[in-house]
């Protein structure tokens, strides 16, 4: 019985290849675009479930209070905090502090450089590092200690050399010697590190690192398997206010599973984040396999009279509906299989490109049982999905009425098919509405006024001689003709950095718990950066001439009151006087409005030298310049530069993604649902072909059929739009909430996707339309 | 072997109520040749597909067999009908997906016949009907005539007790209707009783009996003179 289902369902896909081509090419999209958003939401739930104690690992952000409002800060926990939670709080039987770090390693000519992490020894237990040479036991035994990642090693001395033990030199000025090497890690995890070396040796000389006051460092603890969250999560709130007398801060657990998917906080409560547009893609893949499932429902039952006789046929030979049902099911599920094969190839093409657009290294793999059960998983679904209707539909033809040759009625039928055509553009509509949002909103943020000038700003990491040198290489870099300016930062221009609060300021009334930010500059920065200075003056090329002098921004000088801020004292420790105000400036959070922030003038704290580029100048002569320069007078180090553009851009990684994604889920929603409509179309015109004829030889012109034919899906389209408009502005008002700075919806949106969609369905259907147009009425009048 | 009592059939639209049979009587015995004639619209096809238990009655009683048919459900129908009955229509209804093997084979895999006994079954029966050398063909392949002899073979290849014929010469010319009937005869002179609804005078001679139609009732019966004096 089988066999012939097969056999028939084979021959009546060959039989028609046009449609068959619509349906299987139509679901194999769906399944293509499905596959690709699974193997997206795969990798995002599997990050960090490498670690084989990720249900005991938490990190410790902390919630801080100003001005009434609760904050949540990342690295942010005093030095002290890891070892006292172990000593003091039962059930944490593993703590370390921890900071991140590029170190510069070099052996005789190579150089290279590593991300990687200070750590103290319960680390590599925490992370349950697995060593290939050395073990986590003695691994920090001694205090140069240092252990590598086996690609590391790998880059170092080359493949096969047993490293324990080699002492290796770090950024020029220090020696370690490697204790062990362990397995590289995946690229799913949150925190990755090429190296960890002790944090003792690292804080050796930097006192502030043991005091409870100073908040900068990660902090990372592993519960035992008995210890109660709850208890264990309820003392470690209340240890640093006890540590400081201070109830403003408090360090809380954060689950190592919630690092990637929930990392978002509001008003120190966990809002989500990720996991967002997990659960947002997954719907979106399965929405899109229903609109490919559509059109095989559509094609199908559309062209039911075509089979209408083999019904009738089969039913008088001695099937029954059952019977019949499941043939029809076969033959959805032998279409859903050729789907997926072809689906398959795409997969195998497309998932590279879709790796660059998501910024991931996914890999299909169709041998391994996780890859293969939910894609079988996947082709059944569309197969019964997508053939269950057609199969009722189909298998309840009474045999009296389809063998005596009068017409099947297709009401309810045809109206079932108008129904998931508007379904089909409904949710194509809303995708293009979504993807002309997204990108307005992407572009609204990056037009944002920033009160500096991302363009042609370098940023280069501040290392070996570069803060003893800065001197010689500014001059020397302005020399070449290719720079206008170069100055220092102890922090990114984009981000934030140190911060504090507790100032006092003349003029200022119960302001002394504002967090204002910190920075250490050269005093040619805010020139370079391009800030507009509206008051006063910027730092003087002494230093010595400005070390107790500060320039702030226009929103702290709005904190000191009425009047000029130039003049007045900030009291931070010592005392300091303002003696100019620069326009406020974006950093941090790109949505929101940026803390108060304070310059001192300073240039040891460096950490990056910005380099403002000229414009006349081609970018890689002036690059050549700039290596030339610290070639001379940082010859130890390689030479590292991004554009600010460039990490401007990368800020906007997720928004990026999800106007990417839509734009594609746009298109392949209007790619299907025109193959459907095609197919339809197509359908229509050969089932008025003898209308069309009749009318022709009546006088009718081509336009008049056109529209005749045309009209009748232009309809489905208006209503299409009418839902999809209240739906998709719903949509995307709540996607547009969660950002502070934000666009206006406007009614434009939905005209232009309105109009394009029409346009597309217009097209699609004229093309079978035009062609019934111009046959031939005398051909279509004697085939009666 | 047909008991036809007082038998009704109406079809209701929205606002019309037809009476397509109207108080229908006729029995038919086992080994009969029956044609049912009138003019379009008379009731024949809609009696012949009660025959065929391809629709119910809307009154009175349809005895097969002794079984009481009017009112069963459709899978009872269709299990009553399986290897009992065989049809024969005017537009053949050949699958056109499969070949003239395979559409012959049909009945029997719904019968759940092994596969050996059903190619020796079909085989037989396409010889018979001298269509054999045609088997791996498809029907569009073939002639009129063609498709009527691969349709007559898939109606007896089950050998059923009644074979019902809906105009079977309707979609042929003389010669090929002509040889048509003379196998349907042959077919009844072994023991098949064939109940056939026809517009033709010529075809209605071959049977034994001819039941005029008018409006949903039998007007008149008449033996068949002609075909007492052949046989």
């Amino acid at each position: 019985m089988l066999k012939n289902y097969i056999k028939i369902a084979w021959r009546n896909l060959w039989k028609s290849k046009g449609y068959s081509f619509l349906n299987i090419f139509g679901l194999a999209i769906g399944i293509t675009c499905a596959s690709l958003i699974l193997l997206w939401v795969e990798d995002e739930l599997s990050f960090n479930t490498n670690f084989q104690n990720q249900d005991l690992i938490y990190y410790l952000p902390t919630n801080q209070q100003y001005e009434g409002e609760w904050r949540t800060f990342y690295q942010s926990t005093p030095g002290p905090l890891a070892e006292a939670m172990k000593k003091e709080i039962p059930g944490i039987i593993g703590s370390s502090r921890s900071m991140g770090n590029q170190l510069l390693f070099t052996i005789d000519e190579k150089a290279i450089g590593r991300y990687g992490r200070f750590a103290d020894p319960d680390f590599l237990s925490i992370f349950d590092l697995s060593f290939i040479e050395g073990n986590t036991k003695d691994a920090f035994k001694e205090v140069d200690a240092i252990v590598i990642s086996k690609k590391t090693a790998t880059a170092l001395y080359g493949q096969g050399t047993s490293v324990l033990g080699k002492v290796i030199r770090v950024n020029n000025d220090t020696n370690y010697t490697i204790s062990g090497v362990f397995k590289d890690l995946p690229n799913n995890v949150s925190y990755g590190f090429d190296w960890v070396a002790p944090f003792e040796r690292f804080a050796a000389d930097k006192d502030w690192m043991k005091e409870y006051g100073n908040n900068f460092s990660d902090t990372f603890v592993e519960l035992s398997a008995e210890a109660d969250f709850q208890v264990v999560d309820a003392k470690v709130r209340k240890m640093l206010p006890e540590k400081t007398e201070h109830e403003e801060t408090y360090a809380f657990l954060h689950a190592m599973k919630d690092w990637h998917l929930r990392s978002n906080f509001e008003g120190g409560k966990n809002v989500g984040g990720q996991i967002t547009y997990v659960r947002l893609f997954t719907l979106i893949a399965i929405i899109i396999l229903v609109i490919a499932c559509i059109n095989f429902m559509n094609l199908s039952t559309a062209r039911s009279e075509r089979r209408a006789n083999e019904v009738g046929v089969r039913k008088v030979l001695g099937s029954d509906k059952r019977k019949l049902i499941s043939q029809f099911m076969t033959e959805a599920i032998i279409t859903a299989t050729l789907a997926t094969l072809v689906s398959i190839i795409l997969l195998w093409i497309l998932v590279p490109q879709f790796n660059i657009l998501v910024d991931k290294q996914l890999v299909l793999r169709l041998f391994n049982r996780e890859h293969l059960v939910p894609l079988m998983a996947i082709t059944i679904v569309c197969g019964l999905l997508a053939g269950w209707y057609p199969a009722f539909y189909l298998s309840s033809f009474k045999p009296v009425d389809v063998l005596k040759g009068t017409s099947v009625k297709q009401g309810g039928a045809s109206l079932i098919r108008k129904g998931l055509v508007i379904t089909q553009f409904t949710v194509s509509i809303v995708f293009i509405i979504s993807t002309i949002i997204v990108y307005q909103q992407i572009k609204h943020v990056k037009d944002r006024d920033m009160g500096y000038s991302r363009e042609l700003l370098v940023r280069m990491p501040v290392n070996g001689d570069v803060i003893k040198n800065f001197v010689p290489i500014k001059q020397d870099m302005i020399a070449s003709g290719a720079i206008e300016n170069v100055a220092l930062n102890n922090s990114r221009i984009l981000s934030g950095g140190n911060n504090g609060s507790g100032l006092q300021w003349q003029g200022g009334t119960d302001t002394e718990d504002v967090l204002i930010s910190f920075r250490f500059v050269s005093s040619n920065f805010l020139e370079t950066a391009g800030m507009e200075i509206v008051e006063g003056r910027g730092f003087s090329n002494s230093i010595a001439k400005d070390s107790t002098n500060t320039i702030i921004t226009e929103s702290f000088a709005k904190l000191m009151g009425q009047g000029s801020a130039v003049g007045k004292t900030i009291t931070r420790g010592e005392i300091y006087t303002v003696i100019g105000v620069v326009k406020d400036f974006l950093y941090g959070d790109m949505y929101g409005t940026s803390d108060p922030v304070m310059f001192f003038n300073y240039n040891d704290y460096a950490r990056y030298m910005y380099v403002k580029m000229k414009s006349d100048v081609a970018i890689d002569k002036t690059l050549a310049a700039m290596e030339n320069v610290m070639k001379t007078h940082n010859p130890a180090f390689p030479f590292e530069f991004e554009f600010v553009d460039d990490a401007f851009n990368a800020r906007f990684k997720s928004e990026k993604l999800v106007g990417n994604l839509s734009w594609i889920f746009a298109l392949l929603t209007i790619i299907i649902s025109c193959l459907g409509l095609f197919g339809l179309a197509a359908y229509t015109a050969e089932q008025r072909r003898k209308e069309i004829g009749v009318r022709k030889v009546l006088g009718s012109s081509v336009l008049g059929i056109v529209t005749l034919l045309s009209k009748d899906f232009v309809r489905l389209v208006l209503i299409a739009l009418m839902l999809a408009g209240p739906l998709a502005w719903w949509v995307m008002r709540n996607w547009l909430q969660s950002f502070a700075y934000r666009i206006e919806i406007n009614w434009w949106v939905f005209a232009i996707a309105g109009m394009v969609a029409i346009c597309i369905a217009l097209l699609t259907v004229s093309f079978q339309a035009v062609k019934a147009a111009l046959s031939n009425p005398v051909k279509s009048l004697r085939t009666e | 072997m047909i008991k036809i009592q007082n038998l009704k059939k109406s079809f209701r639209t929205e606002e019309v109520e037809t009476l397509a049979l109207n108080d229908v009587n006729l029995n038919v015995a086992s080994g009969e040749f029956v044609a049912i004639m009138g003019p379009s619209g008379c009731g024949k096809s809609t009696l012949l597909n009660i025959i065929g238990m391809l629709d119910n009655p809307t009154e009175g009683s349809y005895k097969f067999s002794d079984h009481e048919v009017g009112g069963l459900k459709e899978r009872q129908r269709t299990e009553l009908r399986k290897g009992n009955l065989g049809f024969v229509f005017q537009s053949f209804n050949l699958i056109d997906e499969l070949t003239v093997y395979e559409n012959v084979e049909l009945p029997l895999i719904y019968l759940k016949m092994n596969k050996s006994e059903r190619k020796q079954k079909v085989m037989a029966v396409l010889e018979r009907m001298k269509i054999a050398h045609r088997e791996k063909h498809f029907p569009q392949q073939l002639s009129g005539g063609q498709q009527q002899r691969v349709a007559i073979s898939r109606a007896v290849v089950t050998n059923p007790k009644l074979i019902l014929a809906d105009e079977p010469t309707g979609n042929l010319d003389s010669k090929n209707g002509i040889e048509v009937m003379n196998l349907l005869t042959e077919l009844n002179q072994e023991g098949t009783t064939i109940v056939m609804v026809t517009h033709s005078d010529r075809d209605s001679h071959y049977a034994h009996r001819i039941v005029n139609l008018f409006d949903g009732q039998i007007v008149t019966e008449s033996q068949n003179r002609a075909m007492e004096a052949r046989v």
